[in-house]
């Protein structure tokens, strides 16, 4: 060991890989700090160097932070606000020193976090970005549903669990959700689910304090949401506070299971919409049926009725014919000692249809008698 | 040449026929015999057929009154069986 070491000693490097190694080092010592903003300076291309005090013996150390995070997180560095910042050390070549490189900063202290909190409120509902009037409403039907939460927790599983069978096609993407630091996670998130054909996003994230919340009241976030292709549901838990992001939101709700139920709403009503017209129709057809039965049977009765009196109508013309012909036929008056005189095949019906000499065949009921005129009578 | 039969069978025709006969006799002053025994002999082969085929028409009636009103008694058996409670 000792000999390693000694070896180690009489290696020499040039500032430049020392300056590598010592950095590489320097990340080891990954920390929050919390200080007082001292001096500001930004520099041509838009980074931000500052200092930052301590306020107990004043200790200094100088501080960056790149361009890109800083307008993140939306707070304006000046001399005298406190904040906190989560980086490492890192010696800077070209100058020699050492700088905190700072990932992410926030304000220091609830009084502050508030005071922030209420003043973006008022800027953001200046705007208008909170009005109802903006708001969308969550599409009905939906089954792309897009998904910004942290795999970790209960969170996720409460959602899913009360989102129901419905055949949703859910994107889910994997964020950090605690803190200041969780901005760069969900804005990441909002760009990629941006490109992705869904109908609707959800952000979910359980409760917490003001300072847990601090990503959800950026105004990197809001305007993200509030530009957002497609409407936006907030199921982010709050104490007092409702989070800026939640306000932002077409529909904010406070848990997972009610964002769930949000999306399955439809679903179900359909569910029972259709199940009540399905009892309409077969009740409806059974209605239908049982009227053409009853009509059916009326028609049958009717015709049974008409068809039995055209049968007595006939049958009383039928009668009513035999009377006639009963009446009228010569053969009655045979029966009632009548007869029929026929002379030359020709019924006699006066004394100029026969001659004397001639015979006369007499029609009587039970036959013919065949007589010859011997003398003829005109009745005067 | 023969004499065309007249056709007996279609009961409407000998009904009209009939009628014609019996308006014959109603409207007749004064009795021709002979045509009267003709029309006699005629009715009297159209009302016999008449109700031979009227006959045959109620039968038939009967027939199929008969096999509707089983089916319809059927139908019903059936619709009492579905409102029997299934155990």
């Amino acid at each position: 060991m000792e000999e390693e070491n000694q070896q180690k000693d009489e290696k020499i490097f040039s500032i430049s890989d020392y300056i590598k190694i010592v950095n590489q080092g320097l990340k080891a010592f990954r920390s929050k700090i919390i200080g007082e903003v001292s001096e500001v300076s930004f520099g041509p291309t838009g980074h931000v160097y500052f200092t930052l005090k301590d306020e107990k013996d004043e200790s200094i150390i100088k501080c960056v932070i790149w361009k890109y995070r800083y307008d993140i997180y939306g707070i304006k560095l000046k001399e005298g606000i406190k904040i906190i910042a989560t980086g490492y050390p890192e010696i800077y070549a070209p100058w020699g020193k050492l700088s905190f490189k700072s990932e992410v900063i926030e304000h220091a202290g609830e009084g502050t976090l508030k005071k922030e909190y209420e003043k973006l409120k008022e800027k953001l509902t200046k705007e208008g970005l909170f009005e109802e009037v903006r708001k969308r409403p969550i599409p009905k039907y939906p089954q792309k549903v897009g998904i910004i939460t942290s795999k970790q927790g209960a969170v996720l599983a409460d959602f899913l669990n009360n989102l129901g069978r419905f055949g949703f096609k859910i994107k889910m993407v994997d964020s950090r959700v605690e803190g200041q630091a969780a901005i760069v996670d969900l804005l990441l998130s909002i760009k990629i689910l941006k490109k992705e054909n869904i109908e609707v996003l959800v952000i979910m994230r359980g409760g917490g304090s003001l300072e847990s919340m601090l990503a959800f009241n950026n105004e990197s976030l809001v305007r993200e949401i509030t530009g957002f292709p497609v409407p936006v549901i907030a199921a982010i838990g709050h104490h007092k506070d409702i989070p800026l992001a939640a306000l932002a939101a077409d529909c904010s709700v406070s848990t997972p299971s009610i964002a769930a139920t949000v999306l399955s709403r439809s679903w179900e009503q359909a569910t029972l919409l259709l199940e009540k017209h399905e009892r309409g129709i077969v009740d409806f057809y059974g209605d239908i049926l049982e009227n053409v039965k009853i009509n059916l049977r009326n028609s049958w009765e009717k015709s049974v009725f008409g068809f039995k009196s055209l049968l007595s109508i006939i049958n009383q013309q039928l009668e009513h014919a035999e009377k006639v012909l009963n009446l009228n036929n010569p053969e009655r008056q045979l029966m009632l000692g009548y007869s029929i005189a026929s002379c030359n095949g020709k019924i006699v019906k006066r004394v100029k249809d026969t001659k004397i000499g001639k015979n006369i065949a007499l029609r009587v009921i039970d036959g013919t008698i065949i007589s010859k005129v011997n003398k003829i009578h005109p009745v005067k | 040449m023969p004499k065309e039969k007249p056709d007996i069978k279609n009961l409407s025709d000998n009904l009209k026929k009939l009628s014609e006969i019996t308006e014959w006799f109603e409207n007749q002053e004064e009795v021709d015999i002979e045509e009267s025994l003709k029309k006699v002999k005629e009715a009297a082969v159209l009302i016999k057929a008449g109700k031979e085929r009227l006959k045959a028409v109620e039968n038939e009636f009967e027939e199929i009154k008969k096999e509707i009103d089983i089916k319809e008694d059927n139908g019903n058996e059936e619709d009492m069986k579905e409102d029997i409670p299934q155990i």
